[in-house]
């Protein structure tokens, strides 16, 4: 092995001159090692490098370089991916799912208890954070998601969460989420909590699907008594009406009658005067005519002698009522 | 020979090099120790260096966020009533030193952290109500727990960023008397739907049948004052009519009245001077 002299200050050292062929050798290793350094982030990612474990540098999507192990080190967190977190269910592989009771039932803040379901959809904000400041982001998002749906449903009360209140209870635990993974330094963002079924504990499903066809006989009822009064009203205004035009027939046919009876009292009456005397005596035999045949009459003949006491005697049954 | 030598010791001194070299990286923490006393720390990342072993050994520790799920503990409120508390901790190596000298690694640490949080947490819910619990003070509540027990903590070179209660749950028994008075609840809101139903069918019927009274009455009302005009106009036609001469009117009356009251059943004793049989008695 050849020697080879370099000059160092002003001190001669000599060194291995090495075998020339070992020097290709070498830079193809080089070469090689640089390229181990060849990376690309995708179209959903970013490149978060570190020089010597330090922080250097974040790649946006394409090819990159970085130098290669050990001097720097790449991740490539997926940046766009929306992450799924279920709380109360899970979803199995063939698309059924499985209650999970121990994370969906939880107390009110009137003491009752509501089973509620949730996703939690959650995306990287910064990457940096998200991969130097935490572990375990799932868990992180997972055990803080409880946290906050269980805070503010124990705010609210049973009928709210179960009816009016699901949209602000949604916005508040997305809210309280969300600060909590702030004060984490997470590098999360939460994207929506979306409360799914909201519904009373199995235990008393019963009770609370009683109340709803207690409305439903509620809404029956009334709607029964209805129908009565649309049968009973249009009756009594036909009936009424019905009065009011019978009352003006007999109106319309008194004034007519009456109008009738005038004019032939009219007539009757110029017919009269012609001849006063003689009309009064036919008129009055006339009557008699009409009136006392068929009646049973008695012609006492004067006032003197005997009178009604006479008469008596001429009654047969009464005769024979005497003689007897 | 004396190139083999240079060659060796060319060598050693770049393993040398490279063994005094450490990468610390942004998630973790350094402590160099010399012969096992812990001299210094390292926090921020980049190269450093110590002398290599066995002068100086290195002890990494974890620089980010950590998890400590503590187990479900059964707790009594001031009104001594039982809970299930299941919280967890997130807490941090800030003093990887203290942290080193005073519980060595995470598992111990999680030991004390257990200790230290449950006591706290049974301390402070306590002094609240289960219904404090429950509703608004879970905030103050969990705040003052990391407050207190960060004090404690700190002597470990630990600091806990955050006491969190994740479920408050009743022990089994209470739940079953929770589920008990729901239902009783939810009866008497179904009964009320029910009586409010009858209720409010009643007070349409009962309004209903006023309603029709009161249109009928109105009606014999109208009916009647028509009756009345009609007499009235006929009262005055009659009477128009029978004053052009009222003793022909009486007499023609008497004429049909006779008519009408004489009938079948009548006995008629007449006086034989009356006016039709005066021409009979003669």
């Amino acid at each position: 092995m050849a020697v080879r002299k370099i000059i160092i200050g002003d001190q001669e050292v000599e060194i291995p001159d090495f075998n020339f062929k070992i020097v290709p050798v070498l830079f193809v290793i080089l070469v090689l090692w640089l390229f181990t350094g060849v990376y690309s982030v995708g179209p959903d990612e970013v490149g978060v490098v570190r020089t010597f474990g330090k922080f250097s540098r974040v790649a946006q999507s394409g090819l990159n370089w970085h130098f290669p192990l050990p001097i720097e080190t790449v991740n490539t967190p997926k940046v766009t991916q929306v992450k799924r977190i279920e709380m109360g269910f899970r979803t199995l592989k063939n698309g059924q799912y499985r209650r999970v009771e121990k994370e969906s039932l939880m107390l009110t803040g009137d003491e009752n208890i509501v089973d509620a379901q949730m996703i939690v959809q959650y995306k990287i904000k910064d990457p940096v954070a998200y991969l130097f400041n935490i572990v375990g982001p799932e868990l992180t998002v997972r055990e803080a998601a409880e946290a906050s749906l269980r805070t503010v449903v124990g705010r609210n009360k049973i009928d709210e969460t179960l009816t009016t209140g699901k949209f602000t209870i949604q916005e508040e635990t997305k809210e309280q989420l969300s600060a909590i993974l702030d004060k984490y330094e997470s590098g999360i963002h939460v994207v929506a909590v979306q409360l799914q079924d909201v519904s009373p504990p199995k235990e008393v499903m019963g009770a609370f699907k009683d109340v709803a066809s207690a409305k439903e006989d509620k809404n029956r009822m009334v709607n029964q008594a209805e129908g009565y009064r649309n049968d009973v009203i249009p009756k009594a205004r036909g009936e009424a009406e019905s009065m009011i035009r019978d009352a003006e027939g007999f109106k319309q046919s008194r004034i007519k009658r009456s109008e009738g009876d005038a004019a032939k009292f009219t007539t009757v009456l110029k017919e009269y005067r012609k001849a006063k005397s003689i009309t009064e005596k036919r008129l009055y035999l006339e009557t008699m005519q009409k009136v006392l045949p068929g009646v049973e009459k008695f012609i006492v003949p004067d006032k003197e002698s005997g009178g009604l006491l006479n008469l008596l005697n001429l009654n047969p049954s009464a005769g024979k009522g005497v003689s007897k | 020979m004396i190139k083999n030598i240079t060659a060796l010791i060319l060598g050693l001194l770049i393993l040398f090099a490279f063994s005094t070299i450490i990468i610390v990286d942004e998630t973790e923490q350094i402590v160099i120790l010399q012969f096992g006393k812990p001299i210094r720390t390292i926090t921020e990342p980049g190269l450093n260096w110590k002398f290599p072993a066995p002068f100086q050994t290195s002890d990494t520790f974890e620089k980010r966020l950590l998890e400590y799920d503590v187990p479900p503990e059964e707790i009594l409120s001031r009104d001594k009533k039982s809970l299930i508390i299941d919280n967890y901790v997130r807490w941090k190596i800030t003093d990887p030193l203290l942290f080193l000298k005073t519980v060595k690694a995470v598992p111990t640490a999680k030991t004390r952290l257990d200790d230290i949080v449950y006591s706290e947490l049974r301390q402070e819910l306590g002094n609240h109500d289960m219904v404090e619990i429950i509703t608004e003070n879970r905030e103050l509540i969990m705040n003052k727990v990391t407050i207190a027990s960060n004090e404690e903590t700190s002597k470990f070179g630990i600091e806990i960023i955050d006491v969190r209660i994740r479920r408050v749950d009743l022990p089994q028994e209470n739940e079953s008397s929770i589920y008990a008075r729901m239902e009783a609840e939810r009866k008497r809101q179904a009964n009320k739907f029910r009586s409010e139903g009858e209720e409010e069918a009643q007070k349409i019927r009962a309004a209903t049948d006023r309603d029709k009274t009161v249109i009928l009455a109105e009606a014999y009302k109208q009916a009647q004052k028509i009756r009345g005009e009609g007499e009235a106009v006929a009262l005055d036609i009659y009477a128009t009519a029978f004053s052009k001469d009222p003793s022909f009117y009486e007499f023609q009356k008497t004429l049909e009245t006779y008519e009408k009251i004489i009938d079948q059943k009548t006995t008629l004793v007449l006086p034989a001077d009356s006016k039709l049989f005066k021409t009979l008695a003669q």
